[in-house]
């Protein structure tokens, strides 16, 4: 039967295809413990989260995707086992780092963080300077009277971040934006609640966010992005 | 997308699934196909408002570097590995409506296919994904309920055959200043290397629309389904700092060895009389681009060709399909496409732009014959085509989309049929122009709910006036050819 001969046919070239495998050190397997993480910085968390060029490791172009150049490396193991064990549940988490992540092992993970902190992180320009100014002032002197203490307090005085807070400065405009309004949404489902389980929350481990982002407008938000995003 | 006019075996598709995945496990509730097993990523990750099959700039080089990022399928126990099956499914049920009884059923407009009931239409099998860190794969398997461009009868469940297959090589190499991504390919359909959404397969929508392919609105010989999966192409391209991509593929018919597996079912092999399988000689394929990333935009500006050999069908009151022992005739096509894209949740919008212009030489002399068992009387003619569309999808949920094409091109009454009323017999003009809105909805990003309608505001070279198109000695207009369907997709 023809139909069974273009199954062999088919089979076999898929089999003598797989014969054809390199060397791991471009390797795109998100599967393979043995792939190191400087290689899945190159392969994979290249195509979104900046290349090279102008475009150093970790300055992504698209702000869909944060800019991990110069983070820091404790905040990025600790995000990087959220994605692992789907406990960071942002929408953009789990359209593409629940899959990245679901098989990094703890030496891959330690070594993308140490990759990609070591990184120059480069400013974004362009911003209208009202936004920035109205996110100086915020940064700077918090929202007092809404409960949002100065985010330099936590952040540091360049927004540079400390261990597990996370460096702020030159991250995209829409990224802060957004991910203020998951801390948001987080507050709203718990507010009048009690004991609600870390499980209900997008970022359950943002908790101490959740207060100081419903404080804030929506235009304050796009404003403390426009602000962190120009911070060298 | 659009899903050729195949013959072979329905049973044979699962088969072949089944042989390629050499296993198969339960799949998990939450997974959806392929590729997004392999990866993990949500629809949305890859495809536009998780409109498949536009690719966002991710989708590009997941697609550039051989479908092999993520985790191969357990196939070998070597490694660690993702628990789910390299295959998926994909179910179209539709409500088309046609006004055929209007144009007499000519040739290639859903003759012997009335407006149909809600029913299941189309089913697709994809098979494919990653085989080694260098080598992957995507294959599709479809049949369908009815077929446009099957003269005088439907194409029924038992015509199901090979529908895009690939496999593709791909080396990617990173420098701190460099970005270099080469590979190569082995697939049955010039265009469906595309990654740009510009071209073929993968341009406008994934639905499949009896419309494509009417054979009163005339298509380029690229763009058109003669040589769809009854031709394998092997190609070789470059990718180069994400911005400057070149192409070049040779297409053959094969006839027989190892590599005529990928046309299984497709004609010219078990060919009906009078269907469009097409037979070529060697046939290059070029495209060059420009690819541009700033901020959530992308552009892309490019150059497409390609110089096919098609023999014609045979000559003289044959009806048999295209075939060896004819001349050969020659299509120069060559054009522009351009697209731009803005993807930044929760807005998606997508827009593209082609024109391709084809230069025919009929194969003669004496007699000039081409590859669709018709006879033009000229020895040279030429047809340009015109698409362009723009999409929006919002929280990829909610969508819309507009595209138009546009074709003109020289008269030849022995390839276009349509009289004009008054004109004193045929005109033999291929001009034709069409609008085609579409909504969509989609509750789950493997459902999609959808209606589109396509409106001919030129079919013949007629552009106004009601019935001044014959046909059988009935009159009637462009409107008559108008067509819409409701349908609701699911992929698995």
């Amino acid at each position: 039967m023809k139909n069974i001969k273009t199954i062999l046919t088919l089979s076999a070239m898929s089999l003598a295809l797989g014969a054809c495998s390199t060397g791991l050190d471009k390797s795109r397997n998100l599967g393979n413990p043995n792939v190191t993480g400087n290689t899945l910085a190159q392969q994979v968390c290249s195509v979104c989260h900046g290349g090279i060029g102008n475009d150093v490791n970790g300055n992504s172009v698209n702000p869909r995707y944060p800019k991990l150049a110069g983070q820091q490396k404790e905040y990025l193991v600790a995000e990087m086992n959220e994605f692992h064990n789907h406990t960071r549940k942002d929408p953009m988490a789990q359209a593409m780092m629940w899959g990245i992540a679901r098989n990094f092992t703890p030496k891959q993970i330690d070594e993308l963080a140490n990759f990609y902190s070591n990184q120059k992180p480069i400013p974004d320009s362009g911003q209208k300077a009202a936004l920035v100014a109205e996110g100086d002032k915020i940064f700077h002197e918090g929202v007092l009277d809404k409960g949002v203490p100065a985010c330099m307090g936590c952040h540091g005085a360049n927004a540079e971040g400390n261990g597990p807070i996370p460096r702020l400065a030159s991250q995209h405009a829409d990224y802060i934006y957004k991910q203020l309004s998951v801390f948001n949404t987080d507050e709203v489902y718990t507010e009048g609640k009690e004991n609600v389980p870390d499980s209900d929350l997008e970022r359950p481990q943002g908790a101490v966010m959740e207060g100081i982002a419903h404080g804030l407008t929506e235009q304050q938000r796009r404003a403390m992005g426009a602000y962190l995003s120009s911070l060298h | 997308m659009k899903v050729s006019n195949l013959l072979g075996k329905a049973k044979g598709s699962a088969l072949l699934l089944l042989g390629t995945a050499s296993v198969v496990v339960s799949m998990d509730a939450n997974a959806i196909p392929v590729f997004a097993r392999q990866t993990g990523f949500k629809c949305v990750a890859c495809h536009v408002g998780g409109m498949y099959p536009q690719l966002t700039s991710l989708g590009r080089m997941f697609k550039l570097t051989g479908y092999t990022m993520g985790n191969r399928p357990n196939l070998t126990d070597l490694e660690v590995q993702n628990d789910y099956p390299p295959v998926a499914v994909m179910v179209q049920g539709a409500r088309q409506y046609y006004n055929n009884t209007s144009t007499q059923g000519l040739p290639g407009h859903g003759q012997g296919v009335p407006s149909s009931s809600m029913n299941v239409q189309v089913v697709s099998f994809f098979a494919g994904g990653k085989i080694t860190d260098n080598v992957g794969a995507f294959m599709q398997w479809t049949g369908q309920k009815y077929d446009n461009t099957q003269t005088g009868s439907q194409a029924g469940w038992n015509a199901a055959a090979i529908d895009n297959t690939e496999f593709r090589y791909a080396d990617r190499t990173v420098t701190p200043t460099t970005d270099t991504v080469v590979g190569a390919y082995v697939n049955n359909r010039a265009t469906m290397s595309d990654v740009w959404n510009n071209m073929g397969p993968w341009q406008s929508g994934w639905i499949n629309y009896f419309n494509s392919g009417n054979a009163q609105a005339p298509t380029t010989f690229l763009m058109g389904e003669t040589t769809q999966h009854t031709a394998v192409g092997a190609g070789a391209y470059i990718f180069q700092n994400k911005t400057w991509y070149g192409e070049l593929a040779v297409y053959k018919s094969p006839t027989h060895g190892p590599l005529s597996a990928l046309t299984a079912g497709a004609p010219p092999s078990n060919a009906a009389a009078g269907s469009n399988g097409t037979v070529i000689d060697p046939t290059p394929y070029l495209r060059l681009a420009y690819n541009k990333e700033w901020g959530p935009h992308n552009f892309e500006f490019g150059l497409h060709g390609m110089m096919a050999y098609a023999h014609g069908s045979g000559l003289l009151g044959s009806t048999g399909p295209s075939d060896y022992s004819q001349p050969v005739s020659t299509y120069r096509d060559v054009g522009f496409d351009s697209q731009y894209q803005y993807v930044l949740d929760p807005h998606y919008f997508s827009a593209h732009a082609r024109i391709t212009r084809e230069y025919m030489n009929n194969a003669g002399p004496g007699v000039f014959a081409n590859y669709s068992n018709l006879t033009p009387v000229n020895a040279t003619d030429n047809l340009t085509e015109t698409y362009v569309d723009a999409i929006y999808v919002y929280q990829a949920k909610y969508g819309a989309q507009l595209s138009y094409q546009n074709v003109t091109g020289s008269n030849d009454v022995g390839l276009y049929s349509m009289a004009v009323n008054g004109a004193g017999g045929l005109t033999g003009n291929p001009n034709w122009s069409a609008w085609t809105p579409h909504v969509f909805y989609a509750p789950w990003q493997n459902v999609r709910i959808g209606y589109m309608y396509t409106f001919y505001t030129q079919m013949g070279g007629v552009t106004s006036g009601n019935n001044n198109l014959v046909f059988n000695g009935t009159k009637f207009s462009p409107a008559n050819f108008n067509t819409s369907m409701l349908y609701i997709g699911f992929v698995y």
